[in-house]
């Protein structure tokens, strides 16, 4: 039971600050960003670069591959989205789909396919009655809860964070206002990309880090963002937190592979039943 | 106040300003002037251009042909939150206000671009609706109708604009509220804040205002005195009369 809980929360982790990120994206820029699963695996492989092949500690490749995974993130919407930003939110989800082709072939193409992990000393597993865990994965869920701590801080406390909110709220009374709403949206990307970088870092640890590792997080994180309401940064955690108890559940009573399964049958049943999330407000028509 | 001639210099000047949508122009070569201090109110029928006028001179709206300039500065052709900085602020007639921020959050949103004088407009803000002191922390899209028009002045207000423009100031507010709206309106102008704007309560608005524009098709067909719009049978007839 217990073990159960604590795999819970620890998927939950992995999900959560890409599912913030995911979910302010689409807030402020008004279309699903297929790539978040993407940018998680580039942040992994900007982590490694840092900590296997230059040799670094991993809390300062840690940083140094966020602020990477964060520039890289801006520049694909520079390069890409910022173009198109006038298209229907469903051509820009079908472009970022091939954007997150494309992220993970470069990466293949720099990395190979090869399956790897981070360079960190091996460390017995701690048992307890009940209850077996590594300090990675201790790490990892106190690390997710530090991040959603600074997002939710960031957004309440700060002007830039307020910023945010309004322009995510209504877009043209921003702009009305005076509100830097290019400013608001490109720290919009710096700060997904800084979180998927995080992610990246939280994925590694706990799989193995490969060119595919984001594919397998992208409906997960989806899922989360869409049963907290979308939109709304806080929801998505307990979004993502449902999402790893409802995979743990699944693995537990079915044949693990189903896991993968879980993500998809959130999504439809929400979908179905509740479109504005568990948590979310159903949307006032005027 | 019968005087339709411009003491002061203008604040805004609208000079063969044409606007619009996709093909076609909704506004079509408008020229107008509000002076400072001044109130004027647009009105027209449904349909004339009224809200497509307004949305061009806030910027939200291109215009594609004209100028228009705040204080002598021309400021047609920038972006609506380069406008906000000119010393104009324009109050929408729907969404204007963040629905999930909080009253105050909302009034610091309003002072955007005027970050050191946040403690002072607020306090003028509050001076005006005090019962949005006491709800300063509820998230503005839990507020009755009238207390959300409150918030949307009050943000408008932040900036210490020379000019306010109003669409439709009045709309989906009880009668009762809608008084209480004019009157706060014309405290507001006595401050000396000049106010463009658009009224469906076409009387009130007039009588309170110094000088009147008619719009219809996207023209202006008539501008005078307020009082002598007020007096003139055909206006009264066309589109002061039936209430729409």
């Amino acid at each position: 039971m217990l073990q159960i809980l604590f795999n819970s929360l620890l998927n939950g982790a992995i999900i959560a600050p890409p599912a913030i990120a995911f979910t302010l994206m689409f807030a402020i820029l008004r279309f699903p960003n297929f790539a978040i699963g993407a940018y998680i695996t580039v942040g992994a492989f900007a982590i490694l670069y840092f900590n296997d092949m230059l040799g670094w500690p991993l809390v300062a490749a840690t940083l140094a591959g966020m602020a990477v995974t964060a520039a890289i993130v801006w520049l694909t919407d520079a390069i890409v989205f910022r173009p198109m930003r006038h298209l229907p939110s469903v051509t820009m989800l079908v472009v970022s789909i091939a954007l997150s082709l494309i992220l993970e072939n470069i990466v293949r193409l720099l990395f190979g396919g090869d399956v790897r992990g981070f360079d960190i000393p091996l460390m017995r597993p701690v048992k307890l009655p009940g209850l077996r865990f590594t300090w990675e994965q201790l790490n990892i869920v106190g690390i997710a809860a530090l991040a959603t701590l600074a997002m939710h801080g960031l957004l309440k406390y700060t002007k830039l964070g307020k910023a945010m909110r309004a322009t995510a709220d209504n877009f043209t009374l921003a702009e009305v206002r005076g509100i830097g709403t290019a400013r608001v949206i490109t720290a919009t990307w710096l700060i997904g990309g800084a979180l998927a970088g995080l992610s990246g870092l939280m994925a590694g640890l706990d799989l193995v880090i490969e060119p595919l590792l984001g594919w397998y997080l992208t409906i997960p994180v989806f899922a989360a963002a869409i049963l907290g309401g979308i939109g709304s940064p806080m929801g998505a955690v307990l979004g993502a937190v449902c999402v790893g108890l409802a995979e743990e559940l699944t693995a537990e009573f079915l044949a693990p592979t189903y896991k993968v399964g879980v993500g998809f049958v959130i999504i439809a049943v929400l979908l179905l039943f509740r479109p504005q999330g568990l948590f979310g407000q159903p949307e006032i028509k005027k | 106040m019968s005087a339709p001639a411009l003491d002061a210099a203008p604040v805004l000047t609208v000079a063969e300003v044409y606007a619009g949508y996709g093909r076609g122009d909704i506004v079509k070569g408008v020229d107008l002037v509000v002076g400072a201090g001044e109130i004027v109110t647009v009105i027209g029928p449904n349909g004339a251009g009224k809200s497509t006028l307004i949305k061009t001179i806030a910027g939200v709206v291109r215009p594609r042909a004209g100028t228009i300039s705040i204080g002598g500065r021309v400021v047609s052709g920038l972006r609506a939150s380069q406008i906000a900085r000119s010393g104009m602020a324009y109050v929408p007639q729907e969404a204007n206000v963040f629905r999930t921020l909080t009253v105050l959050e909302n009034l610091e949103m309003g002072a955007w671009v005027l970050p050191e004088r946040v403690r002072e407009r607020l306090d003028l803000v509050f001076a005006h609706f005090p019962v949005l002191r006491q709800r300063r922390g509820v998230a503005a899209g839990n507020l009755s109708g009238g207390q959300r028009q409150m918030v949307a002045l009050g943000m408008a207000l932040m900036v210490d604009p020379k000019v306010l423009l109003l669409d439709e100031p009045s709309a989906g507010l009880s009668p009762k509220l809608v008084g209480e709206m004019f009157e706060i309106i014309a405290n507001v102008n006595r401050a000396g804040v000049a106010v463009l704007m658009i009224e469906q309560n076409a009387v009130r608005a007039l009588e309170m205002s110094s000088r009147g524009y008619v719009l219809a098709a996207g023209q202006v067909r008539l501008s005078d005195a307020a009082d002598r719009l007020l007096a003139n049978a055909e206006v009264g007839e066309l589109y002061l009369g039936a209430r729409d």
